[in-house]
């Protein structure tokens, strides 16, 4: 039974197809420099609060910031008084509990959406290129630099971008609703082919 | 098409962001009469030029700002630029005004 999914991503995975954390995912391993994978399998927690609170400046993370925090969980603020908080599979109820409990008074909404959004992460030094092409906000280093998020429109759907470099390498963070995951991941696979895109399997970063 | 200056996300396509129409003063529900709801409801300045609106970033931060647009040209600014600047004056809000709607109640 170990290899029996508990849960499927709404984006379709690339064969060859495994299980792992529980997840249907793909291993299928990019040969290309620019990569576009699956991280819905990642959990994620959302966290509402006052932006001018104290539970928000027990989070640390600014409006259109992102930082990892010592857990190596990613904490991003896209908007201001929300917080998405990404870590490995299976760890939204710790992310939660690290929170810990508000003031008395202060109200704070704290919800796993794992299940309920798609993750994906778009890596290459071309990748602002792919993005541009999509979406309309600034990724020039200088209005979008490593750490920085944003709630915009990426192929027309509500998205949220965070950037997260991985080892110097340009790397965003995509996330959306989960009806919206599939359309998504293909709309930035279309306008990737131009710069050799190719789909890269599971990982749980 | 143009950009709209958001106040917590920076400039922005303006597809990101819904129409709110005119900024203007609400009145007092707990004393206005039916003609000046009515005005503020439904009798827009229309100006052509410089007027100031609300739009709704719906894509973005989920907040409703308010931004000064050229109606004519389509430029824009952040209403900050307007600090100071009087609300456009709301048809039939003047005291003593005559309630227009009166003989319907």
């Amino acid at each position: 039974m170990a290899d029996r999914p508990v849960a499927r991503s709404a984006i379709a995975p690339a064969p060859p197809v495994a299980v792992r954390d529980g997840w249907e995912v793909s291993t299928r391993r990019a040969s290309g420099a620019l990569r576009l994978a699956d991280r819905s399998p990642l959990a994620k927690v959302l966290v509402r609060a006052d932006p001018d609170g104290p539970f928000a400046d027990r989070i640390g993370v600014a409006t259109g910031t992102a930082r990892r925090t010592p857990a190596n969980a990613l904490a991003a603020s896209a908007r201001p008084g929300e917080w998405l908080l990404m870590g490995p599979p299976g760890s939204a109820g710790n992310l939660a509990d690290d929170l810990g409990a508000p003031d008395d008074g202060e109200l704070v909404t704290v919800l796993d959406v794992t299940h309920g959004r798609a993750l994906m992460r778009l890596t290459g030094v071309r990748a602002d290129g792919v993005l541009a092409k999509v979406c309309g906000v600034d990724l020039s280093d200088r209005a979008m630099p490593d750490g920085s998020a944003a709630g915009t429109s990426v192929a027309r759907v509500a998205t949220d971008i965070v950037r997260d470099d991985v080892a110097g390498v340009p790397s965003y963070l995509l996330h959306c609703e989960r009806s919206s995951g599939q359309h998504l991941f293909a709309s930035l696979l279309d306008a990737g082919r131009e710069f050799g895109i190719d789909v890269d399997g599971y990982a749980n970063s | 098409m143009f950009r709209i200056p958001c106040p917590y996300c920076g400039p922005r396509d303006a597809t990101e962001f819904r129409h709110q129409g005119e900024s203007r003063n609400r009145p007092d529900p707990r004393t206005v009469t039916r003609g000046q709801w009515r005005a503020y409801l439904y009798e827009k300045d229309n100006v052509a030029g410089w007027t100031r609106e609300n739009w709704y970033h719906g894509v973005g931060c989920r907040r409703f700002i308010s931004v000064e647009r050229n109606t004519v040209t389509n430029e824009t600014r952040p209403a900050a630029a307007a600090a100071g600047a009087v609300d456009p004056v709301l048809p039939g809000a003047e005291a003593g005004a005559p309630d227009a709607d009166s003989t319907r109640r």
